[in-house]
């Protein structure tokens, strides 16, 4: 007799849903590697709260294949805090994109009269699909997108998105804080 | 869905350990552990890999903990380092010639007095998510046990959103034909 | 500023000549686009954030229509932006405020937010109009963002919106994920205010 397909499949999901648990040990082989580790020096909190920054991600699956939606992003540290030498107000912001098949890839917006010719961004060496930019923004709320090979565009997925009434391609928000 | 608010926070604990309170991070380790289980073993099918890809995981957050930008996404952030580890451990599993291993006791964490038609449901529907190809069933886990987004899937993976649904759905079709032909052993 | 002198001094930067960035627009666009940026310098509204608008248009290729539909209705949401926060307002404020309107908020939260926070509100604002585009209804992204908005610091939002953002990935419905996130992050805040000197230095 067979299940209509749903059931089936609910079935399954509510088997694989139940609560896993693991005994504590691993709690403690986790503390007894973490020790073992160079202590870290206070003052690494500063890096916990910098501006609107891009999330360690991982390799992909499979060899990449079509070129759909920038979502993957390299644990790249790729900018530094306020130098003493730079204005207070502005601070530095890494744009980071995987475009593996892109010739060229843009990043435009509203902090640079979204000219594609303005700042082109660049891959990072060894991960031939990565592409970073750092650029300094002063406080504010701008609307960016990549723009790749100057025909596709792509919203930041890491990034909240901007409302779109108007265009038709999607883009992204970035707020600094600051006054 | 419960994100445990009591006592101290992510956020809280995330500080002490970047400020040099190694202790701080057992908490961390403890509220994270057995929710981050409950996809290791169901993706790697055996809770010994799935202990080593969970420890390896926590460590490995605990030593980037400085790229962790927000504490706040802590959670999420540990969880994509622990997607990434299952497909590491995955792969080498799969090249050992590992199996998946029945081991519902352990796996259940409750003694089951329960009839052994549940028992062999469990056995099926493990095995059966074994003959998964390993995306489809990343994305399924992901997608229905583990009640993600398809953007926040997206940001784990590095697969698109359309890839990401279609492999959901074609992890549901397998699945089907899987189990359908295993009501007629 | 007063209007009348904040109007002789539009006046005086329009004698200078029109954008020149606004050169990239076609020719159809371009002189309505010009025309709606000197009636908002005559008003003393900000034009920067219209001529991005209008360039951003440009870029991708948009007709001419949809820019100046575009370009006018942020004029028209910047108007009403400062309506909500009074002539004090700077111009980074009325652009958050004008992106929130259109997402839905209340002038009366706005108006709100003014009356109870001190620092800028470009970042409750912000917070407010992304979490409605993560999908949180506008009275409960409002609700929390204004329970918040009196103590805690442009971080802080920061950290909430992005608390919202992951309870939500992880399964929580938009509406109490926000409300919970708040309780939290207003909880934080008294942490953080006492904490403040072991703080580095950040804007």
């Amino acid at each position: 007799m067979f299940e209509p397909d749903e059931e089936l499949i609910g079935r399954v999901v509510r088997q694989l849903r139940r609560p896993v648990t693991v005994d504590a040990g691993l709690d403690a082989r986790v503390m007894e590697q973490v020790r073992r580790l160079p202590p870290r020096r206070a003052g690494g909190a500063a890096h916990a709260t910098w501006g609107w920054l891009t999330r360690p991600r991982t390799v992909p699956f499979l060899p990449l294949g079509a070129l759909a939606v920038a979502a993957v992003f390299v644990a790249v540290v790729l900018w530094r805090p306020d130098r003493p030498s730079r204005p207070a107000s502005m601070s530095e912001f890494g744009f980071v994109v995987v475009a593996p098949r892109a010739t060229t890839v843009s990043l435009v917006g509203d902090f640079n009269d979204w000219d594609a010719a303005r700042t082109p961004m660049q891959r990072v060496r060894k991960d031939e699909s990565v592409w970073t930019a750092v650029i300094p923004l002063t406080p504010g709320r701008y609307r960016y997108a990549f723009l790749v090979d100057g025909v596709r565009w792509l919203a930041d997925p890491a990034a909240p998105a901007a409302r779109d009434d108007e265009y038709g391609a999607p883009s992204s928000v970035v707020t600094v804080g600051g006054s | 869905m419960g994100i445990d608010r009591v006592g101290t926070s992510d956020v809280e604990a995330v500080r002490r350990v970047l400020g040099g309170d190694t202790d701080a991070y057992a908490t961390l380790v403890a509220r994270y552990r057995d929710r981050l289980a409950r996809y290791a073993v169901h993706m790697l099918g055996n809770r010994e890999d799935a202990e080593e890809a969970l420890q390896d995981a926590f460590v490995r957050a605990y030593r980037s903990l400085e790229r962790c930008d927000d504490a706040a996404r802590f959670g999420a952030w540990l969880y994509g380092i622990l997607v990434n580890r299952c497909r590491t451990t995955g792969a080498r599993a799969a090249k050992r010639g590992r199996v998946f291993v029945r081991d519902e006791a352990a796996l259940n964490g409750v003694a089951h007095a329960s009839a052994a038609e549940q028992t062999e449901g469990e056995d099926v529907v493990r095995w059966a998510l074994a003959r998964l190809t390993p995306e489809y069933r990343e994305a399924f886990l992901l997608k229905h046990v583990e009640d993600l987004e398809y953007e926040e899937m997206a940001r784990l993976t590095g697969a698109s959103v359309s890839a990401l649904k279609m492999r959901v759905k074609r992890a549901r079709e397998q699945l089907q034909a899987i189990l359908r032909e295993a009501e007629h052993v | 500023m007063t209007l009348l002198l904040a109007a002789t001094l539009a006046a005086l930067q329009a004698a200078q000549g029109p954008d020149p960035r606004l050169e990239r627009l076609d020719s159809i666009s371009r002189p309505i686009v010009t025309a709606l940026v000197d009636s908002a310098r005559a008003v003393a509204l900000p034009t920067e954030p219209l001529v991005q608008r209008a360039l951003e248009g440009a870029t991708k290729r948009a007709t001419a229509d949809r820019i100046v539909a575009a370009v006018r209705r942020l004029a028209v949401d910047l108007g009403h932006a400062r309506d909500a926060l009074g002539a004090t307002a700077s111009p980074t404020e009325l652009t958050a405020a004008a992106a929130a309107l259109r997402a839905g908020a209340p002038p009366a939260t706005l108006t709100e937010l003014r009356r109870i926070r001190r620092e800028p509100l470009t970042v409750p604002l912000a917070v407010l109009t992304d979490l409605v585009a993560s999908g949180v209804p506008v009275d409960s992204a409002a609700a929390a963002v204004l329970s918040l908005a009196a103590k805690a610091r442009d971080a802080d939002l920061v950290e909430f919106r992005r608390a919202v953002e992951r309870d939500i990935a992880l399964g929580a419905p938009p509406a109490s994920a926000t409300a919970a996130a708040a309780a939290f992050a207003a909880a934080a805040v008294q942490v953080n205010a006492g904490a403040k000197q072991q703080r580095p230095g950040r804007p």
